[in-house]
């Protein structure tokens, strides 16, 4: 709770310098990370129920297996785009309110992360559309106003789905915290209903996670500042769609109930479908953000069809597709962040030559494109690897999903590599312009870096992660 | 001890980056760094079989492991890599990026020293596609348009390659829980699925090895690289895509007759289609490109060979392990020699460099060791190993019939026309004179055309080839033997007699069928007079190229074609049309149903319908409304709207039917494109066919266009507005009721 309460408090401070502000926050979320790794690394599973409204409506607070997955994500990657975001927003306006809806929202991601029981998450959930809001409104452009807007009424439409299956939940006693294996004790009534709410809850969390058709709004945000896309749109706010469709597949409803049944069937085939859905819009789209949008949206996909495999090879492979994902892709934001700063320019086509003057940004780039397209020995390759293992299993469905896992690697490739190709080796002369750019500051470069090195590390030196995510699913 | 090789390269790498801009201390530290690791590849070759295996790292943990064949490869990478890092420092004096390409240079030496250690196939994977992508920036190093062209082709074969070998493993993983190598066996309940396995694994091995029909890449990646590079992707990056076939063929396929007919197939014609490439070409560095492509399907025609033979199969099991060594070493005394030409000319075309080697002895010789070597001739090591797949064919033929009777003669007619190419560039360069008399003068006087260094590594590289072909029982002999357990080869019978009359006949008749299309072929249809002197022609058509043909339209046309058509269908701007459709048809489809102005035309009933929407757009969509007048009226009502919302819904609706009525479209050059339009065509021209009237200004495809512009109008104020989320929230919670009151 500690960084929405200070975000508050940094938003009550009007005449506030820049760099006190930013200093503040930086300083604030790098402790509230420490404080989390720290609860990572020694917590035990004891639960902390902070308010209870009734009895079976308790906000509760517990760290289990996965939900220190994720909140080791979200908490190593949060200080990194906050020192990014001091760099980047220094000329922008409405500082204020960026930073103090930022830490807010880191608030509200740890909160969905360490939430105990499904009410308390939902509760973070809608909390944190509230708090990102505001960020991609941020620019004050009418094209950000719209994005806003649409990304408003989609999460909030589908938070209300998400509302009626946690009512079905309630309504049958179900109220209890997180148990892998699912809540639901003997289903009254037929299964075909408790299905249908499940189903309910996959769409309306869904929306965050933009499986197609209510993706739209993903790509749209990418008008947003890079450190708000970058960490709200590739990691914190569509993971927490994908990580809250995980808890309520596998912690509430119970897999017994969904494997096997038609509710599973079509999620399985809608996650397969915005996977390729994705990449071809990816291909095809030339604004270097939005198509890294693009690539997000197939990308949460192959998180969401490994955890709808409903298998513990499945569920292990999505975390570990979530982690490598986080962190490359954060990577590829950032880098296109960089060269919007540095350059202004946002599309694909005017790249060209721009790895000579930005060798750095590049550099990361290009390792994190291997990466995403799933080329050893970086980490995406590691993630592919095991979704692919875990499809195996997954029988007819399973094996098209590989299928549509390989032709979205061959995709992948195709929208990337053009980028890093015309960026290291121009096919035009670069424009005359940009003679006088040069690399961003080490603010932003030492995020991208370090994240760069990161998405190699981890596809090294597997063993934490993949224990790590093997562990989420032992209690299966 | 084994990751040390894999990983010591690496570290040199990152080294030779660093100190990058100080150019001789960084070509010292690469040619060390060569040499620690000529020196540990053969401390480790002279030590018995190792394994080493590195659980947890890279997803499945890395295996790599040492046997005969290994120790072998193992020193002849090092000792390839060696001489070209020795011959690299003159090569590259005055090219730009050097450090880029020492920097990937040893990078990827780490990489293929790891896919040849390999212990099981995902650490072959891995290794395989770093040596891919890190072999990629030398294909680019010059930057010019054709490296760059030639660099995507590669870089395409590479990724789909890659792809490929990663869903056959994927699949061999799922089906033995393993993919080590020593694992791998034939099923019988499997054997569809293995199959499909093979086929993946084949096609990214063998598209790296440039075997048909993925040769493509080769004959133009390896002439736009640098010659040192070019001699080790011929030598060694081609082997390693073979060590892959290999691992299929010797242990998957092992006894597997089909893959056996499969690999023969393939091997014949890459080594036909090859050799036909490279005695057309007049590119120096095209010839020998096109020339590994034809010895590469030599060695796949052994592999075929060997895996027909069975059990007796230790012929051609010898014959296509020492056929890779002396190709790879072939190879680097042939590229090399065109590393010297390239870098006193930079031109490579025939008619350019003719007669450049005159009057250069050392340069003539190397060249001629590596020609004749390769040609076959006794006395020097290609002679052995084409003696070795030959017999192996023979033998074949013994209980194979017509078909292998012809692939022998193929066999011969290919060596014949290694024989005929080799001939062509020996004499352009080193016999004939230029056309050009004051460039032939140049030429000669020109004495000092390579440093001593990179002499050396000339003449050291040369100097293994006799030194193999002399005395096949002390060397070659125990070549073969070492690779006996990895190709599972069966005993030898007797000891082959290399220089007996009956195995000399063989190569006789290559040598004579080669000389035969020199002169008869060569010197007459592939030369003509120009100004009194004969010149080499190109007799390729040009639009005979397999990439150009069939590749590049299939990927560069055909694909994107069917993705924007698959886009454009559920492209973002027509998703409120088509994917909206299938969601909110429930919530909208219904209403629009009951009240549509066709059905429903009672005023109230409208106003009551876009009451809601009229309100939303009024408060968020101002910029629709851009007429003043409008606007005026609109800000009005929006305040308006907010006390009395109900009752001023409709005036708002009113209005803007009033102001903004969808007048007749007059044809719009984006309207023509559009699928409701042409849909609407094809009704009109149903229509004039049956008979009926000229449809007029409003036709059906005019009409259909309105409709759909229309419907997308509506489906974008529905989803961009308030009431649509209302309209979720209302759904989501009335779903919720339901189940409370009825089903509960």
């Amino acid at each position: 709770m500690l960084p929405v309460l200070s975000g508050l408090g940094l938003y009550l401070f009007k005449g506030m310098a820049y760099r006190l502000r930013v200093s503040l926050a930086l300083a604030v979320s790098v402790v509230v990370s420490l404080l989390a790794w720290l609860l990572i690394l020694v917590g035990g599973e004891e639960a902390a129920e902070v308010i209870r409204f009734a009895p079976n409506l308790t906000i509760l607070l517990r760290l289990d297996e996965s939900g220190r997955f994720f909140t080791g994500i979200i908490s190593a990657l949060w200080p990194f785009t906050m020192l990014y975001a001091c760099s980047y927003m220094k000329h922008e306006k409405h500082v204020r309110s960026f930073f103090s809806f930022f830490l807010m929202a880191y608030g509200a991601s740890l909160g969905i992360s360490m939430a105990g029981n499904l009410f308390t998450m939902y509760c973070f959930y809608e909390l944190l559309t509230l708090t990102t809001a505001p960020l991609v409104m941020q620019p004050m452009t009418k094209e950000a106003w719209r994005a806003t807007q649409l990304y408003l009424l989609l999460s909030l439409g589908g938070a209300a789905f998400a509302f009626a299956a946690m009512a079905f939940l309630l309504a049958n006693g179900a109220s209890g915290p997180f148990t892998m294996g699912g809540v639901l004790s003997g289903i009254p009534g037929s299964t075909t209903v408790a299905r249908l709410f499940w189903l309910f809850g996959f769409l309306g969390f869904g929306v965050k996670a933009a499986i197609f058709p209510l993706h739209v709004w993903l790509p749209r945000a990418s008008v947003a500042p890079t450190p708000v896309t970058a960490l709200l749109h590739a990691v914190a706010v569509v993971k927490a769609g994908a990580f809250a469709v995980v808890r309520l597949t596998y912690y509430c409803f119970g897999t017994e109930l969904l494997a096997g049944a038609w509710p599973q069937t079509t999620a399985l085939i809608i996650t397969a479908f915005t996977i390729l859905f994705g990449s071809v819009l990816a291909v095809r789209e030339t604004h270097f953000k939005r198509r890294l949008a693009y690539s997000t949206v197939s990308n949460l996909s192959y998180i969401l069809f490994g955890a709808m495999l409903m298998t513990g090879a499945g569920l292990s492979a999505a975390f570990i597709h979530m982690a490598a994902h986080a962190c490359i892709k954060i990577t590829l934001f950032f880098c296109a962040g960089a060269v919007l700063h540095q350059t202004g320019l946002e599309k694909t086509t005017e790249l060209d030559g721009l790895g000579k003057k930005l060798p750095v940004t590049f550099a990361c780039f290009t390792v994190a494109s291997l990466s995403l397209i799933g080329i050893p020995p970086f980490s995406g390759f590691i993630s592919k690897w095991y979704l692919l293992t875990a499809c195996a299993e997954g029988g007819v469905l399973g094996w098209i999903g590989a299928a549509i896992l390989l032709v979205s690697a061959f995709l992948t490739a195709v929208y990337l590599l053009t980028i890093v190709r015309r960026a290291w080796f121009p096919s035009k002369t670069p424009v005359s312009e940009l003679s006088a750019v040069h690399e961003a500051d080490a603010a932003m470069l030492v995020p991208i870096g370090a994240l760069a090195l990161c998405s190699l590390l981890l596809g090294i030196v597997t063993s934490p992660i993949i224990n790590a995510a093997q562990a989420v699913a032992a209690g299966m | 001890m084994l990751i040390a090789l894999v990983l010591f390269p690496m570290i040199a790498a990152a080294v030779c980056a660093f100190i990058g801009k100080n150019t001789k201390l960084r070509n010292a530290a690469a040619i060390l760094a060569a040499a620690v690791e000529f020196a540990l590849a053969i401390l480790i070759a002279s030590k018995p079989d190792l394994t080493f295996s590195l659980p947890g790292v890279a997803g499945c943990g890395l295996m790599l492991e040492t046997d005969g064949f290994r120790r072998v490869y193992l020193v002849v990478i090092a000792f390839l890599w060696l001489m070209t890092m020795l011959f690299s420092p003159e090569y590259f004096a005055h090219y730009k990026h050097t450090t880029r390409y020492f920097f990937f240079n040893l990078l990827t030496l780490g990489a293929t020293m790891g896919v040849f250690l390999a212990g099981d196939l995902f650490t072959a994977l891995v290794f395989f596609e770093i040596m891919s992508f890190t072999s990629y920036t030398w294909v680019l190093q010059e930057e010019t348009p054709g490296a760059i062209r030639a660099a995507n082709t590669y870089l395409a074969i590479a990724v789909i390659g890659g792809l490929a070998a990663l869903m056959g493993i994927y699949l061999l993983q799922h089906i033995f829980g393993t993919t080590e190598i020593s694992a791998l066996a034939m099923q019988s309940e499997n054997r569809k699925a293995l199959y499909a396995a093979g086929g993946c694994v084949l096609v990214g091995f063998g598209a790296k090895a440039g075997m048909f029909p993925l040769h493509i890449w080769l004959p133009k990646a390896h002439p736009a690289a640098p010659a040192p590079a070019s001699a080790l992707l011929s030598g060694l990056l081609t082997k390693s895509g073979i060590f892959g076939v290999l691992v299929l063929s010797c242990r998957l396929f092992a006894d597997d007759p089909a893959w056996g007919r499969l690999i023969l197939i393939l091997g014949v014609i890459t080594m036909l289609l090859g050799a036909v490439l490279a005695l057309l070409s007049v590119d120096l560095k095209r010839t020998l490109a096109c020339s590994s492509v034809s010895q590469i399907g030599f060695i796949l025609t052994g592999i075929g060979t060997m895996v027909l033979l069975g059990h007796e199969n230790a012929l051609a099991a010898r014959g296509t392990l020492l056929h890779m060594v002396n190709h790879s070493l072939f190879k680097l005394v042939l590229f090399t020699c065109a590393g010297v030409v390239v870098m006193n000319l930079h031109r490579l075309n025939l008619n350019e460099i003719r007669g450049f080697g005159r009057k250069k002895p050392l340069l003539a010789a190397v060249f001629l060791i590596g020609a004749l070597g390769i040609g076959g001739f006794p006395g020097l090591s290609g002679y052995v190993s084409k003696t070795l797949l030959h017999e192996g064919i023979v033998e074949l033929a013994e209980h194979g019939g017509a078909a292998v009777r012809a692939v022998e003669w193929l066999f011969l007619v290919s060596g014949g026309m290694t024989v005929a190419y080799m001939t062509k560039l020996f004499s352009a360069l080193f016999i004939e004179k230029n056309a050009d008399n004051e460039r032939q003068a140049a030429f000669e006087a020109k004495k000092h055309y390579m440093a001593p260094l990179s002499a050396a590594a000339l003449v050291l590289s040369a100097a293994v080839i006799p030194a193999l072909g002399l005395l096949p029982h002390l060397t070659m002999d125990r070549i073969a033997d070492a690779g006996t357990d990895f190709f599972r080869a069966g005993e030898l019978e007797h000891s082959v007699h290399y220089f007996a009359w009956s195995n000399l006949r063989g190569g006789l008749i290559s040598i004579v069928i080669g000389f035969t299309l020199y002169f008869g072929l060569v010197r007459t249809l592939l030369m003509k007079k120009e100004n009194g002197r004969k010149v080499y022609v190109d007799r390729l058509p040009a639009w005979l190229d397999l990439e150009e043909l069939v590749y590049r339209p299939l990927l560069i046309k055909l694909l994107p074609a069917v993705l924007s058509a698959a886009a454009s269908l559920f492209g973002e701007n027509k998703l409120t049309a088509f994917a909206a459709k299938a969601v909110f048809r429930g919530a909208q489809g219904v209403t629009r149903a009951v009240f549509d102005e066709e059905v429903f035309t009672a005023p109230a009933a409208k106003a009551v319908f876009r009451g809601v929407q009229g309100v939303t757009r009024a408060v968020f969509d101002e910029e629709v409304f851009t007429a003043p007048a409008a606007k005026t009226v609109f800000r009005g009502t929006e305040i308006a709207s907010h006390a009395f919302s109900d009752l001023t819904d409709g005036l708002v609706y009113i209005i803007r039917r009033l102001f903004f009525r969808e007048r007749d479209y007059t044809p719009l050059d984006g309207m023509k494109a559009t699928l409701p339009y042409r849909a609407g065509r094809l009704i009109d021209r149903a229509a004039i066919r049956r008979g009926r009237e000229k449809p007029g200004e409003r036709s059906h495809a005019v009409r259909s266009y309105q409709k759909a512009r229309s419907l997308r109008g509506t489906m974008r104020g529905i989803t961009g507005s308030l009431s649509f989320a209302l309209l979720m929230l209302v759904l989501a919670i009335s779903i919720v009721f339901i189940y409370l009151m009825l089903i509960r």
